[in-house]
């Protein structure tokens, strides 16, 4: 079966006032059309960014630098304008962080909802699409303000799914609102991903939450996905020394008043591709090896992992992505 | 109930500033050296000749007591005569709106279709391009060249090389409309360049701001056609500050038509006022100035009603 989404070594550079930055250094995973991948990283890993790169939504001082992005078999890089539209409509549906700038504030969710399908939906498409996201019927008719966040997020998912896309990109998609209704929310776009048969990416900061609802989880560090692997492994026996510090981190669990342990050091900053692991001056286990020599996205145990020293022994050349992702 | 007591309050004040800017101007005229006598008789006149003129027109009184009366006057819809020409004020006045009316109408028309899709344009555009840069430099010029220097250069240019049209010689529409056309035209130019910059750059900016929204990303997100993003999402969402700029232009305007009235001889009510103001004929100062501001109490109220109808929240608030 081929990848419904597939990054090659994926680098792009944000032009900024004071020089380049590189926000992805090289990223790359697979995904299945059907399946869940959970992206997990702290702010500045590059999770958004390669969000944003599989709908080609990068801002304009966002310079692709190399590697690839294929969604759906073709390589959003490479098509014209109105090829990127094309694929965007047919294929994607994406649900961003906050509900209420998603929605057009002077027009009723009905009619955004109607919109999102294409125009004109056959009769019942609309009422079908809020049944499908929890809303009432009557929330067709009620405008952006009146809608609780919860709510909002319903509509906005209603409208990612409106045109039956292959694959599903939800960045943070609960990060503004209440604690209560984030589960709800997750296991929503959980659902309707096993309804619909669309594949899910979910970008998220929170690997817990990540690893509840999502079949395989990347871990992306530096602008590099540093390990790739089903949930339940990658969240029980984390391979990477990043995972690993990621899932310290990680509150869940902690009793009220004990101190996480934070990661020491601050993530990376590049201005050009990494020299050597970019985790190395943050990592434990770093020698001379990490700090000059990139470690390759290698099979490692079943799953995919960038470090030297993941398996205690040299890196093997030449790896491919492992099945099944 | 809420919306009626509302809209209630919404008149009580419009009627309110009506009435403070009336009384502001009732005593400015009065506090300006040399009044209505002075004028008609000139400097060299005996004291009791002075006495004859405001004892007939009722200019002896005390003023609370003749703002008293004209007030009253007017709540009964008598606005008075002119005190120079004896010809009752509201007649005078309908006989010279048509002209203003009709400046005003073409500056704020060509304003709007010149200034609109330019500042479209302009916000849409990418920083780097000319069209943004163009933008920027109109709107720059436009509102910081003041209509007197406009006009007199205009005035000056055209009466040199006429190019068809003319400096002065207004014809009512309705008698020669060609000939109107051609004396109406740089009159009216003249007040729609400040137009034209304010309505371009608040558009540009308004526009500039909607496109960072999220609902513009989401539209980009699901593949919507920029032309049709620009029609449902961004046009809408940017006409409020739009809306609230051009209101405040035709307020300006009608401040603008009395420079651009002068300057061209366009007899409308602007030359009116201040041909009144120069002979101290209160009451046609009075009344013009209770046309003006009640025309911008209105513009005020029909730009909220406007408002509410665009944006479905000021609605909620209102009915809350």
């Amino acid at each position: 079966m081929n990848a419904i989404v597939r990054a090659r070594d994926l680098a792009v550079d944000y032009t900024m006032p004071g020089g380049v930055v590189r926000a992805l250094d090289g990223a790359s995973f697979e995904l299945l059309p059907g399946r869940s991948l959970g992206l997990v990283g702290e702010s500045g890993s590059g999770k958004s960014t390669l969000g944003l790169a599989i709908g080609r939504l990068l801002p304009a001082n966002v310079r692709h630098a190399a590697g690839d992005l294929e969604v759906d078999g073709r390589s959003v890089f490479a098509l014209d304008d109105e090829g990127i539209r094309a694929l965007r409509r047919t294929s994607l549906g994406f649900v961003f962080q906050s509900p209420m700038a998603a929605l057009d504030p002077t027009m009723r969710i009905g009619r955004q909802i109607t919109l999102a399908c294409g125009g004109q939906p056959d009769v019942g498409r609309v009422p079908e699409l809020l049944q499908q996201v929890g809303l009432p019927k009557g929330a067709a008719r009620a405008w952006p303000h009146e809608l609780s966040g919860g709510m909002a997020q319903r509509a906005v998912i209603a409208m990612a799914i409106a045109r039956r896309p292959r694959l599903l990109v939800a960045d943070e998609p609960t990060a503004a609102l209440d604690t209560s209704l984030r589960a709800q929310i997750l296991d929503l776009l959980v659902a309707l991903k096993n309804e619909t048969g669309s594949a899910l990416v979910l970008l998220s900061h929170e690997l817990p939450v990540v690893a509840r609802v999502c079949e395989i989880i990347g871990v992306m560090y530096g602008g590099r996905v540093v390990e790739l692997g089903d949930s339940a492994g990658v969240f029980s026996r984390p391979l990477h020394p990043y995972s690993r510090a990621l899932l310290a981190t990680a509150h869940d669990g902690a009793r009220p008043g004990e101190r996480l342990a934070p990661i020491p050091g601050m993530p990376p900053v590049l201005s050009g591709p990494a020299s050597g692991c970019s985790f190395a001056p943050r990592c434990a286990f770093a020698d001379e090896r990490c700090r000059s020599e990139r470690p390759p996205l290698r099979p490692i145990g079943g799953r995919l992992a960038a470090c030297h020293h993941a398996d205690g022994t040299a890196p093997e050349r030449g790896s491919g992505m492992s099945s099944g992702m | 109930m809420r919306l009626l007591l509302h809209i209630a309050a919404r008149m009580g004040m419009a009627l309110l500033t009506m009435l403070s800017v009336s009384l502001i101007v009732f005593v400015a005229m009065r506090m300006l050296p040399g009044g209505f006598e002075m004028i008609i008789l000139g400097p060299i006149q005996t004291e009791e000749a002075r006495a004859v003129i405001t004892e007939q027109f009722g200019l002896d009184r005390s003023l609370p007591e003749q703002f008293l009366s004209w007030l009253v006057a007017v709540l009964h819809g008598d606005f008075g005569i002119s005190m120079i020409t004896r010809i009752p004020i509201a007649d005078e006045i309908l006989r010279r709106l048509g002209a203003t009316v009709q400046l005003t109408a073409m500056a704020v028309i060509t304003a709007l279709c010149v200034g609109l899709p330019l500042g479209v344009a302009a916000g849409l555009a990418d920083s780097s391009t000319s069209v943004r840069t163009c933008g920027r430099l109109v709107g720059a010029l436009g509102a910081s060249t003041p209509d007197f220097v406009l006009g007199v250069a205009l005035v000056y240019i055209f009466s040199v090389w006429s190019l068809g049209l003319t400096v002065g010689g207004y014809v009512p529409f309705f008698e020669d409309p060609l000939a109107n056309l051609r004396a109406m035209i740089l009159p009216a130019s003249t007040l729609s360049v400040f137009g034209i910059a304010l309505i371009l750059r608040t558009t540009r900016e308004s526009v500039l701001t909607v496109m960072t929204e999220g609902y513009i990303t989401g539209a980009v997100a699901r593949g919507d056609d920029p032309a049709s993003i620009v029609r449902r999402h961004v046009l809408r969402n940017a006409s409020l500050p739009v809306m609230t700029v051009a209101t405040i232009y035709l307020s300006l305007l009608l401040g603008g038509a009395v420079i651009v009235e002068i300057l061209f001889t366009v007899p409308g009510v602007g030359l009116y006022t201040w041909n009144a103001l120069l002979n101290r004929d209160y009451g046609v100062t009075q009344s013009a100035v209770l046309l003006f501001s009640g025309v911008i109490v209105t513009c005020n109220m029909l730009v909220d009603i406007a408002y509410a109808l665009v944006d479905p929240r000021i609605r909620g608030r209102r009915q809350q």
